[in-house]
């Protein structure tokens, strides 16, 4: 396709290119720091238990389940970061997609090192999230299960609620009723709540000796009714494969489980065919080594969203839409690894215009089955009487009401800020892209710290200076501190990260492999139909 | 000469005649067993017959079947070959009765030198040294012992009727004479329906010299110079070299003499080897031990340093024609070696092997190099006929540069898909005493045949099976891709023989780093076609690669690997009678029939261990892996329930858990 490619205007030699690749790259080596830490996995003494039972730590399971070598698209690695007094690292679960026997799956997989792969909300939280991902991508679940269950000091968040622990075994059902594989490997302890996991699926494997599924374990057993039993003969593989058919296949070890599991898989019918024509992959033209000197380190610096774009899309080729109709917004399309995407990159404020042409485009790429790639820098709307006179609710209301509506898939990467309704109509959380991921270098939050805080400030001074009162200066800057403080800390991506609100902070340098692999992933499911015109707003 | 020969043979001897009968122009007849339908002696060959099925005794050893087939294609002579019918006398006189030429000798040469006692006597009558012995022609037991006694220690006994060393002993204590000779006389009777032995001298260090001779049909005898076959295992021939490094002109000369004595002594015509055994320590103590009346596996050593097609000599004297040349027109050049490429394990004590060609590259494009093959890609190799697939052969100007020169060529021969000996060859020819000459007939089996595969080749295996496994776009790669930093790629291997090996990659920019046992080096590999280029710590080397599903076959200097994923398969699950466990529990309500074990027994992987009857079914239970009873809990007649324990295993020590099921 001869899409015209996109020039770098960098200067790879300008200071401030320097000084943003220095701060990119600190910011980067810090997040692969924190990555490093999660992997590890619960402490030094869990794992070597865990290891000197024959067991395989949950990341070689991971390793072992997938074809040899293959890519892992972890979600959330970071998950529970800086809770639960940093005691649960990724909220003791793996979760991501690999291919398995040539398939892409989902695997869930527990960390029996970090407190006995018990579930605490945001381990709940991860599960149903990973199971949401199958849902939608028509991706098979592979379960490498090896927990004590719910976290039962946090069972009031954990067990009553909608979207708490009986909504695994409530997805599980529905994924199956809509031929989605569901298959789970049982690997140690699946008590209580956690036996439904390979109760309810499809098709189970257990490994001898280690493996084992009760309702109500030996001590609780003893305590209802006063029958002394061991593990093994209340649930252990044995008994299950050959008695109680709760499992279907009896291992001699994890490796000969996940052995098994991945014949399982390959068991599964095709993937359907992707919705859309994919192409050969081309490296883009414009080298994605210099990315990091792209991004301005104070991040209230403006750029050209453009030297994002030209070092992500293959061969730095984009046809842009509207180029000179509500330019603070970038629309255009390209490919990625070779599937064709329908780019919308934030490049300033959002005005009426730019909400009408997103709005527009949104509605050209679902007609014409082209994936949304938000690529989201947005402080927000433009503000004022002349914009609100202008209508720009309703105008912002178009984009958000096409973003919510698309059926295509969406791809939302946060690469800077990420501030109130600019969030919604560029795809936030709450529009349920497909994934979405941040940079490190991004922030998020309803609105900037610094606003947030002078529009506190400005109320408190109203309400003082109406009881005949006056707030010094000084007296103002303490109370806007520690709403600055708690905004830098709250919209910084380890905090949402943490809490989910996204699927992982992604290095920019690895955003255009994230994108190819995840396109690939989103492609698994087909399109629903589209029954409405293209409206030219 | 003749318009049409049929060639009553297969494998590399076939093809090898076929040759020579195009460059004669004479049209080439070959036969073919249901095996070796599509074997490359077929393609070679002008025209094929079918001769039966893969059994040689219904095919290739089918004296009718031979002659139906030469007749049927109008062949006016058989070439025998060697091995199969190249010595039975009835073909000889089949041949004879059918109005078709053997190229081979008279039956009354073959006859006179197929028996061994029988030869011995012949040509000592002609004076021709014979080793001191005995020949035990209706010889008792007792006999035998006091006659073996006189011919001393230490000594060997041999069937009299065997050829290629089969069932030969050696005795060097006077006191295992009588049993060592009533088993070599059970063993002669049921491989060969006759059970006459021989006793002779031993020689130590012997070395295995043989002389090849000519003879026409009008009385002039030539030699064509002496071979050594001194490398062997086990009495098979691994490496033959012409002329002998052993011995002088004068002793040449003298050998070559005592030769066309002994072929003058049966009447011989046609091509013929006398062999002789050669003291190690003097080299003029030359004994006559057998004559073969046929063309030899190694004749092409000869070919190259004498410049005789010695099958194109064999058809024209089995034509009647005279021979072209005398004794002194005939001059040795340089020096050759042939190497013979079986299929056999060397790390497994040589036993036999199989499989499919996967892939092949042969040497024969080296100058001064010859390889005269049964092989072409899809060859299956089965156990029906010889292991013996190829064989390499060099000349040079002197020994040194022949011997430099084979070891090239075999290490520039790649066969993969059959594993083979042709990294051993390449071990033997450079054995410090292989080099220099010092050659005896036990130097092979002194060699160390225990080669593992390198820590390298496993760093190769992993790479050729990961760039086999790449596919186009993201999720194709297979380099361990994480959010962040890579994961280690982790390949756990499994060679032929059970020994396992763990590869650990890390992707590393465009290239890797591979650690095996410890060892860590920067390596990139690059898969195109059947090579994958293999750089380790920047030294590049080319390997030959053939990868289905998740086994790898790698070929480099000679040597080739098989390595396998090692996938879990484990012991077994709970079902039909095989338990997997250590409790083995009776299927059904029933009855025990009967218990085949007891308490401390060892049981091997799928032996029977009880039979419980029920719904008028009998229910064989096996073990599932070989394991020790521990404990059987009940005995024949007994009722038992479903699920009831009936026997209980514990794993066999001794048996390695990790081995592959």
């Amino acid at each position: 396709m001869d899409f015209p490619t996109l020039i770098s205007h960098i200067d790879r030699t300008d200071p401030q290119a320097a000084a943003n690749s220095a701060a990119l790259d600190a910011l980067v080596a810090d997040l692969r720091a924190e990555l490093t830490t999660a992997r590890r996995g619960g402490p030094e003494s869990a794992r070597q238990r865990h290891v000197a039972r024959g067991k395989l730590l949950p990341r070689d399971r991971v390793d072992a389940v997938l074809d040899p070598g293959a890519s892992f698209l972890e979600l959330s690695p970071l998950a529970a970061h800086g809770m639960y007094a940093g005691d649960v690292p990724s909220a003791g679960i793996i979760t991501g997609i690999g291919p398995v026997a040539g398939r892409l799956c989902v695997i869930v997989a527990n960390d029996a090192t970090v407190k006995g792969g018990t579930y605490h909300p945001i381990t709940v939280k991860k599960h149903l999230r990973a199971q949401e991902v199958a849902l939608e991508n028509h991706l098979p679940c592979v379960y490498l299960v090896d927990s004590g269950g719910a976290f039962l000091p946090e069972q009031h968040e954990v067990f009553p609620d909608r979207d708490h622990f009986g909504r695994i075994f409530y997805n599980q059902a529905h994924l199956s009723a809509r031929g989605i594989g569901q298959i789970a490997a049982v690997l140690g302890s699946c008590t209580a709540g956690g036996a439904y996991v390979p109760a309810m699926a499809d098709e189970t494997v257990i490994v001898r000796d280690q493996g084992t599924i009760f309702l109500g374990g030996p001590p609780l057993v003893k305590a209802a009714t006063g029958e002394v039993v061991t593990a093994e003969d209340l649930g252990g593989g044995l008994m299950h494969s050959a008695t109680s058919g709760v499992t279907d296949h009896l291992a001699d070890d994890d490796r000969h489980a996940l052995a098994i599991v991945r014949r399982i898989v390959a068991t599964l019918p095709p993937a359907a065919s992707a919705p859309w024509d994919v192409r050969a992959a081309v490296d883009p033209v414009v080298d994605p080594a210099s990315l990091h000197a792209v991004i301005p380190s104070d991040g209230r610096t403006p750029y050209d969203v453009r030297e994002v774009i030209a070092r992500l899309v293959d061969a730095s080729a984009f046809h842009e839409f509207k180029p000179l109709y509500g330019d603070t917004l970038v629309t255009g399309f390209a490919h990625v690894h070779g599937h064709p995407v329908g780019i919308i990159a934030n490049n300033g404020v959002l005005f009426a215009e730019s909400a009408m042409k997103g709005a527009h485009f949104i509605e050209l790429c679902d007609q014409r089955r082209i994936p949304l790639v938000f690529l989201q820098n947005i402080t927000g709307f433009m503000v004022g009487r002349e914009y609100e006179a202008g209508g720009i609710a309703k105008h912002g209301a178009k984009m958000v009401n096409a973003v919510a509506t698309a059926r295509v898939p969406k791809l939302t990467v946060i690469i800077g800020g990420s501030y109130g309704a600019g969030n919604y109509s560029m795809c936030g959380r709450a529009y349920s892209p497909r994934f979405l991921w941040m940079w490190p270098n991004a922030r998020i939050s309803v609105m900037g710290g610094e606003q947030a805080a002078a529009v506190l400030a400005t109320v408190r001074r109203d309400q003082i200076e109406t009881r005949g009162e006056t707030w010094t200066e000084a007296d103002e800057h303490e109370f806007r501190r520690p709403i600055r403080e708690q905004y830098e800390e709250q919209g910084h991506p380890y905090f949402a990260t943490a809490r989910l609100w996204d699927d992982g902070i992604i290095e920019p340098g690895q955003t255009r492999t994230v994108l190819g692999l995840a396109l690939q992933a989103v492609a698994s499911a087909p399109l629903a139909p589209v029954n409405y015109g293209v409206f030219r707003m | 000469m003749f318009d049409c020969v049929l060639i009553a043979n297969r494998g590399e001897i076939a093809v090898r005649i076929a040759r020579t009968l195009r460059s004669l122009g004479i049209r080439s007849v070959a036969v073919f067993s249901d095996a070796d339908r599509d074997s490359r002696h077929v393609h070679s060959a002008d025209e094929a017959v079918h001769i039966g099925p893969a059994e040689a005794r219904l095919s290739y050893l089918d004296v009718e079947r031979v002659i139906d087939a030469a007749l049927r294609s109008g062949a006016q002579a058989l070439h025998p070959g060697y091995g199969f019918l190249s010595e039975n006398t009835a073909l000889a006189a089949a041949c004879a009765d059918a109005g078709i030429v053997f190229v081979g000798p008279p039956v009354a040469a073959i006859e006179a030198m197929g028996d061994k006692i029988r030869a011995k006597a012949t040509v000592a009558a002609h004076g021709v040294r014979v080793v001191p012995g005995v020949s035990g022609v209706g010889l008792t037991v007792d006999e035998l012992v006091a006659a073996a006694t006189s011919v001393g220690l230490p000594a060997l006994i041999k069937p009299s009727a065997g050829g290629g060393g089969k069932g030969m002993r050696l005795v060097t204590d006077i006191d295992q004479f009588p049993e060592q000779i009533a088993a070599a006389q059970r063993e002669a009777r049921s491989a060969f329906g006759d059970d006459t032995l021989l006793i002779e001298r031993f020689i130590e260090r012997p070395r295995h010299i043989e002389v090849q001779v000519l003879a026409d049909s009008f009385g002039n005898v030539v030699h064509v110079g002496e071979r050594e076959c001194s490398l062997q295992r086990r009495h098979q021939k691994v490496i033959e070299e012409a002329p002998s490094p052993f011995l002088n002109d004068t002793e040449r000369e003298a050998l070559g003499a005592q030769a066309v004595a002994a072929a003058r002594s049966c009447g011989y015509v046609n091509a013929g080897t006398v062999e002789f055994i050669v003291s190690g320590s003097e080299a003029d103590q030359a004994y006559f031990l057998e004559m073969n009346t046929r063309l030899q596996v190694e004749h092409p050593i000869t070919e190259m340093v004498w410049g005789i097609d010695l099958v194109e000599q064999q058809l024209r004297i089995a034509a009647g024609l005279p021979l072209g040349f005398e004794q002194a027109d005939l001059h040795p050049r340089g020096h050759a070696f042939e190497a013979r490429v079986y299929a056999e394990d060397p790390a497994a004590g040589f036993l036999p092997t199989g499989g499919t060609v996967e892939l092949l590259r042969e040497a024969d494009d080296l100058a001064f190099v010859r390889v005269d093959s049964s092989l072409r890609v899809g060859t299956r190799v089965a156990s029906h006929y010889d292991p013996m697939l190829a064989k390499v052969i060099a000349w040079g100007e002197d020994r040194e540069s022949a011997r430099r020169r084979l070891d090239a060529a075999l290490a520039n021969t790649c066969l993969l898909g059959v594993t083979n000996n042709i990294a051993f060859l390449r071990t033997v020819l450079s054995h410090a005493h292989v080099v220099a000459g010092a050659l005896d007939t036990g130097l092979v089996e002194r060699i160390d045949a225990t080669v593992t595969a390198a820590p390298e080749v496993a760093v190769a295996a992993a790479l050729a099976l990961l760039e086999h496994e790449r596919r186009p776009g993201p999720w194709g790669e297979r380099r361990g891709w994480r959010l962040g930093e890579p994961a280690m790629v982790e390949s756990r291997l499994v060679d032929l023989n059970g020994h396992r090996v763990v590869v650990h990659l890390r992707a590393l920019d465009g290239d890797w780093e591979a650690t095996v046992d410890g060892r860590t080096w920067s390596a990139s590999a690059e898969l195109v076609g059947a090579r994958l280029s293999l750089t380790l710590d920047g030294v590049a080397r080319n390997y030959c690669v053939v990868v289905g599903g998740h086994t790898v076959w790698l070929g480099v200097g000679g040597s080739a690997w098989c390595l396998r994923r090692d996938v879990a398969v484990g012991g077994g699950g709970l079902s039909k009678g095989v338990t997997g466990g250590s409790v083995v529990v009776s299927p059904m309500p029933g009855t025990v029939v009967s218990v085949l074990v007891a308490s401390g027994d060892a049981v091997v992987e799928r032996q029977p261990l009880v039979v419980v009857e029920a719904m008028k079914m009998e229910h064989t239970l096996r073990a599932s892996r070989p394991s020790i009873v521990s404990d059987v809990m009940v005995q024949a007649g007994d009722r038992v329930e479903l699920r009831q324990v009936l026997v209980v295993l514990e794993p066999d020590a001794a048996d390695n858990p990790e081995a592959p099921a």
